[in-house]
């Protein structure tokens, strides 16, 4: 479909979101009961943020959960029978940032490559995503790095700006257009000028990036052809606490585990979220460990985000510049500082 | 087998005693159309669940010419190998696969053949000299070169008199320490290498084992003539999905599970991240 603009006046979206609750789960930013923000499903219209600080979790989780059910296990005696688990409920994420958009939009690509997952698939066939554009960037964001914002021009079904007293709302997707849809009356097809606003708002948001920014071009061609050194990968890697934040907060990240949950007197086989930051991560039964180095580890770490090799593969970095890694690396070895350390060959001791 | 991650169930048919920590079982899928669509060649792997513990990947120790059971050779080692040689006739587990690229048999054809295992590294193996020896005919002179521990590490020791007993197979065997009673060659696996006739330019060298041992003799067949080429190994890593996903089995933007596990040595050295 042709993509298209309309607008909704802000005091409107109260009533669209109502409108759009009705038909399916809508989650987006809300004030959690401590004060964070986190992306939750909402009772009511009035707990969408609007002006936030985007989630400490990306909303990786409503696609790829934590705890991922993929097969029922039941048994009866000595015999089982095993039956696929398909979540394909109608959600709805509002408010996700251009950054989070990215991140899903790469786990997509990923999941849809040959063999197809249909767990996955299943889930983003019924999701709809809202995204709501970054006219003022956050403090630790580098998504200019790696063409993941402020703005976006494709992967979203409807991409809202703030253009004051309105809302533009681009359509970008079939179903972008059925969620504008579903209160018709709210939108107005959008002027020149209004497009020509959200032009300018992201020309003017790119003038305001705070202090991260992340080469990867260059870091890229060390990376690809091994001109790192061991040396400092180890001196990177001292850094590291092995707690693995920065997989579970990354929104590309996607390495997982197999498990059996018990349940109803059978089991639930799921796929875990996994940290390739962990020594178990490649041990083997026998005890043969290939990657029991911290050093290789990271180097892996790294290799997967930033290589040729996988940016051929994938068609992006593993890296949305979200700047998410920078927050909870407490050894401080996130995307932008190794990616900086490895263009310039060193690390401060 | 439509959908990668949903297991067929199978049946234990038949538990054979390796070693004391290593047992070999026969598997039939229960429910016998879906037993159809799995064909396999030697080295590849099957993700087996054993319900309640997950699941953990095991090469196809059995051989495709021999298709009535599925046998893989499990040494216990952690929580779900215990599960599994707990399990005997009649229970059941789960089989996802096969998996991975496993040996060229067609392209192994006209060649000499030989075969060095280490230990529980035997099972990959094992399929593939099945497969060889019941096309006896398409194939040159055909050695198996094993070695273990000890006597009491020496799997599958019935088959071993067989191929000790055939006069169309070169076998022979080393063990690192036994008592008075072993009739045998003492010593690692490589001492076996001055007891046959070696052909490095006719050849095709499988290599299987820990991976000390496979360290040592890949450097003595480099040493003896054979090309990097011609010596042929699979890798061991903790393979989870099975289809690239999971990313345990990386090595660079390589997966050992779809890519290989099958590699020979110059492919290996290229294997870098």
């Amino acid at each position: 479909m042709q993509p298209f603009a309309l607008t909704i006046g802000k005091p409107d979206t109260a009533r669209w979101i109502e409108k759009l609750r009705e038909s399916a789960e809508v989650i987006a930013p809300v004030r959690g009961p401590c004060g964070d923000v986190v992306f939750s499903t909402i009772s009511a219209a009035a707990q969408v943020l609007w002006d936030f600080e985007n989630p400490l979790y990306p909303p990786k989780q409503f696609v790829l959960p934590q705890t991922d059910p993929l097969i029922k296990i039941k048994r009866s005696g000595k015999r089982h029978e095993v039956e696929p688990v398909h979540d394909d409920s109608q959600r709805i994420l509002l408010n996700v940032r251009s950054c989070d958009v990215k991140g899903i939009a790469f786990l997509t690509r990923m999941h849809a490559a040959e063999p197809a997952d249909d767990f996955y698939l299943a889930r983003t066939n019924s999701l709809t995503i809202i995204s709501l554009s970054c006219t003022t960037p956050c403090p630790l964001g580098f998504c200019v790095c790696s063409d993941s914002g402020p703005f976006l021009r494709r992967d979203y079904d409807l991409q809202l700006t703030d253009l004051g007293e309105s809302y533009l709302a681009e359509v970008g997707t079939e179903k972008g257009e059925a969620a504008v849809s579903r209160a018709p009356e709210l939108f107005r097809r959008a002027s020149e000028g209004d497009v020509a606003l959200r032009e300018k708002g992201e020309i003017e948001a790119r003038r305001h990036f705070g202090r991260e920014t992340c080469h990867f071009a260059s870091a890229m061609r060390r990376i690809s052809t091994g001109r790192v050194t061991d040396t400092l990968w180890e001196k990177m890697s001292d850094w590291c606490l092995e707690c693995g934040g920065c997989n579970f907060i990354c929104p590309t990240c996607y390495c997982f585990s197999v498990k059996d949950l018990a349940c109803d007197g059978g089991w639930i086989r799921c796929r875990l979220w996994d940290s390739c930051q962990y020594a178990a991560f490649t041990l083997e039964a026998s005890g043969h460990n290939p990657r029991e180095d911290r050093r290789k580890r990271m180097k892996r770490r790294f290799f997967h985000k930033v290589s040729g090799q996988y940016y051929l593969r994938d068609g992006a970095v593993g890296c949305v510049g979200c700047g998410r890694c920078v927050k909870v690396c407490l050894g401080a070895t996130h995307m932008p500082a190794v990616v900086a350390a490895v263009r310039k060959g060193e690390w401060h001791e | 087998m439509s959908d990668p991650f949903i297991p067929e169930i199978a049946r234990i048919v038949r538990v054979a005693d390796e070693t004391p920590d290593t047992k070999t079982f026969s598997l039939q899928f229960r429910d016998a159309k879906n037993g159809d669509g799995f064909n396999f060649v030697p080295g590849q792997f099957i993700e087996l669940s054993v319900f309640g513990y997950g699941e953990a990947p095991f090469c196809i120790a059995s051989s495709p010419t021999r298709p009535a059971a599925v046998e893989a050779t499990v040494r216990r080692t952690g929580q779900l190998t215990d599960a599994l040689h707990k399990l005997g006739t009649g229970d059941e587990v789960g089989i996802r696969g096969p998996f991975g690229n496993g040996f060229d048999v067609p392209a192994a054809r006209g060649k000499d053949m030989l075969f060095v295992g280490g230990g529980i590294g035997l099972p990959p193996l094992r399929g593939l000299i099945w497969n060889v020896l019941d096309e006896r005919d398409r194939f040159r002179n055909v050695t198996i070169l094993y070695g273990a521990r000890t006597p009491q590490d020496l799997v599958y020791k019935d088959e071993l008199k067989q191929w000790a007993s055939r006069s169309d197979v070169e076998f022979r065997v080393a063990v690192d320490m036994a008592g008075p009673d072993w009739p045998g060659t003492v010593g690692v696996v490589t001492v076996l290498f001055n007891q046959v006739t070696l052909h490095p330019e006719t050849t095709l060298a499988y290599v299987c084992g820990p991976p000390i041992m496979i360290r040592f003799v890949v450097r003595d067949l480099l040493a003896r003539g054979f090309n990097e080429e011609a010596v042929i190994s699979t890798l061991e890593r903790m393979m989870q999905c099975g289809i690239g996903r999971c990313n345990h089995c990386a090595i660079g933007h390589r997966y050992v599970c779809r890519d290989g596990p099958v590699f020979n040595c110059a492919q290996i050295r290229e294997l870098a991240e």
